[in-house]
């Protein structure tokens, strides 16, 4: 994609307001150093590479980032926070900017993959890790260890604690009341579409919460401008 | 911040609200017995909640979920430890940084935490920003002398590596209790406890796992990070590397599974995290730490370990 001087590509920073304006206060005060890069785990085994993708956001290329593949390869580490010389907290920038992403429709195929297995014990569960180790190689390792059958259930039966961990109903309940009344129960549902670009998506602040709660919307806007200030 | 400053900020109550991590409770449970029995012996009661789901933050930064929703499941965690007054322990990196994080944005927003507030008192419950939220290290230290104290099975003549896990140092570089480049509170507890330090270069490495890598990328970059780091880690001949983070355990675990089933050397390095390590030095009993839910074997290690117990007391007694 072409390489435009723009400052910002733009809207961008309105369009998504609520989510960024701390990304935009951090970004523009890279110096380009590198040091980032130089200690990242997925720069040295990939295309990866975080100086490059703020120099890409600053020049106004936020398409190119949002719609490379790139952009779902951080490890999350924080290295490159521990390192930056402006504190610079990138891996927020990162997640921030595939919320971006998604709202632009890229990326699905790739947070389906977490949806499946995570977020939807989680949803039913109240846990998001489940206890049947679907890896069956580490299972033998564990019935070779043990000498049980190989399953977490029977090893927790051994240390004398209940086959599985105990997560009240009314924890669950709960979980499930919150995911559907702040949407997730609706983006699990469009997560799970395969096929046809999903609708646009409002990755809203917390400020969005207000939908919920009708009339405090005005303070919530204030808020809001207070942070657009301070940005510029 | 200076290490000393959060250090009288750290309160220790006898009682404390144990954060239960997921992979603390279904893959290693392990985890969470050690903690509580070796707690119980400095004193201290662990208190568990049935009603504590999964710390629920991670939805957020793996994207499946918007923050909106995240907010208010997390303040529900944390809601449930303030019902019964209690300070929380994470045993958990990832654990720890979300309640943190999402606990800071709430009581530097007012406005934010009335929203949430209204979301939880539909559930009957109400988020107050009261209690303090601490990492496991950053308690453990506070109370190394007490451990010192306490020891009955030291651990002199072991050699351990130490694997801090990125998101405690690294992501809380302002307010963790070591600094993010050259910590050394992990080793300093070890050492408390009579255990040696096996060093090796690649111990601020991140272990790999990245909730996002392992998942999305297929280990493609996962794998290869990993066995770097295992590599370097196996040169400085470790009885047992120690971390503080059940992911990293998980991670640091089951690689070195995969690495030898694919056929690409011998890995096994037992990986023990610290209260499973704490509580074998106190004398738990050996059942209650779950050693047996690893994928590789603890065999050689406890068989090296009660050798060198049962000379210390022939040489004693």
């Amino acid at each position: 994609m072409r390489e435009t001087n723009k400052e910002w590509l733009p809207g961008f920073d309105k369009k998504f307001a609520a989510l960024t304006h701390q990304m935009v206060k951090d970004l523009e005060k890279c110096l380009q150093c590198g040091k980032c890069t130089g200690q990242c785990p997925a720069a040295k085994l990939s295309s990866y590479n975080p100086r490059e993708i703020i120099r890409d956001i600053r020049m106004g290329n936020v398409e190119k980032v949002i719609s490379s593949h790139e952009l779902w390869l951080c490890f999350f580490c924080s290295g490159c926070y521990a390192v930056c010389p402006r504190d610079i907290n990138f891996p927020f920038a990162v997640s921030m900017l595939r919320y971006a992403a998604l709202a632009q429709g890229y990326g699905w195929e790739e947070v389906k993959k977490i949806k499946d297995p995570y977020a939807q014990d989680y949803y039913e569960t109240g846990l998001s890790v489940n206890i049947n180790e679907r890896n069956l190689g580490i299972k033998r390792e564990i019935a070779k260890n043990s000498k049980t059958d190989g399953s977490i259930e029977t090893v927790r039966k051994k240390m004398g604690l209940p086959a599985k961990r105990r997560v009240s109903e009314r924890a669950v309940s709960e979980i499930k009341f919150i995911a559907d009344a702040t949407g997730m129960t609706d983006l699990f549902k469009e997560i799970n579409k395969k096929k046809g670009k999903p609708k646009k998506w409002n990755y809203g602040s917390p400020a969005d919460l207000v939908k919920i709660k009708r009339g405090a919307n005005q303070k919530f806007i204030d808020v809001e401008e207070e942070d657009k200030e301070k940005v510029s | 911040m200076p290490r000393q400053e959060i250090l009288e900020k750290t309160k220790i109550s006898d009682r404390l609200f144990l954060f239960q991590p997921c992979v603390g409770s279904n893959k290693y449970p392990g985890l969470i017995t050690s903690s509580i029995e070796f707690f119980r012996k400095l004193g201290i009661e662990l208190v568990t909640s049935d009603d504590q789901t999964c710390c629920g933050g991670f939805l957020t930064f793996t994207n499946v979920a918007q923050p909106t929703s995240t907010m208010p499941a997390v303040a529900r965690n944390i809601a449930v430890a303030e019902e019964m007054n209690l300070d929380i322990l994470t045993l958990c990196n990832g654990c720890h940084t979300f309640l943190t994080e999402f606990s800071h944005f709430m009581n530097d927003r007012p406005p934010v935490k009335n929203v949430v507030n209204t979301i939880l008192s539909m559930i009957g419950r109400e988020y107050k920003g009261s209690q303090d939220i601490y990492h496991s290290l950053e308690i453990i230290y506070k109370v190394k002398d007490r451990i010192k104290e306490n020891v009955t099975r030291p651990l002199t003549g072991m050699k351990f590596a130490t694997h801090y896990g990125c998101h405690y140092l690294n992501g809380f570089k302002k307010t963790a209790l070591d600094d993010a480049h050259m910590p050394t509170i992990l080793e300093e507890i070890i050492e408390a406890m009579g255990g040696e330090i096996a060093e090796y270069a690649e111990n601020r490495t991140c272990c790999g796992t990245g909730l996002t890598q392992i998942i999305i990328n297929k280990e493609e970059l996962s794998l290869p990070h990993t066995k770097m780091k295992l590599d370097n880690l196996n040169h400085a001949e470790p009885d047992a590397a120690v971390v503080v983070c059940p992911y990293c355990l998980a991670q640091i675990d089951r690689m070195q599974q995969k690495l030898n089933y694919r056929g690409a050397g011998q890995y096994e390095v037992p990986v023990i995290h610290l209260v499973q390590l704490i509580a074998l030095a106190l004398g738990v009993d050996e059942v209650k730490l779950g050693l047996d839910a690893h994928a590789i074997s603890f065999a050689r290690f406890l068989k090296k370990f009660s050798s060198l117990q049962s000379k210390k007391e022939v040489e004693h007694g």
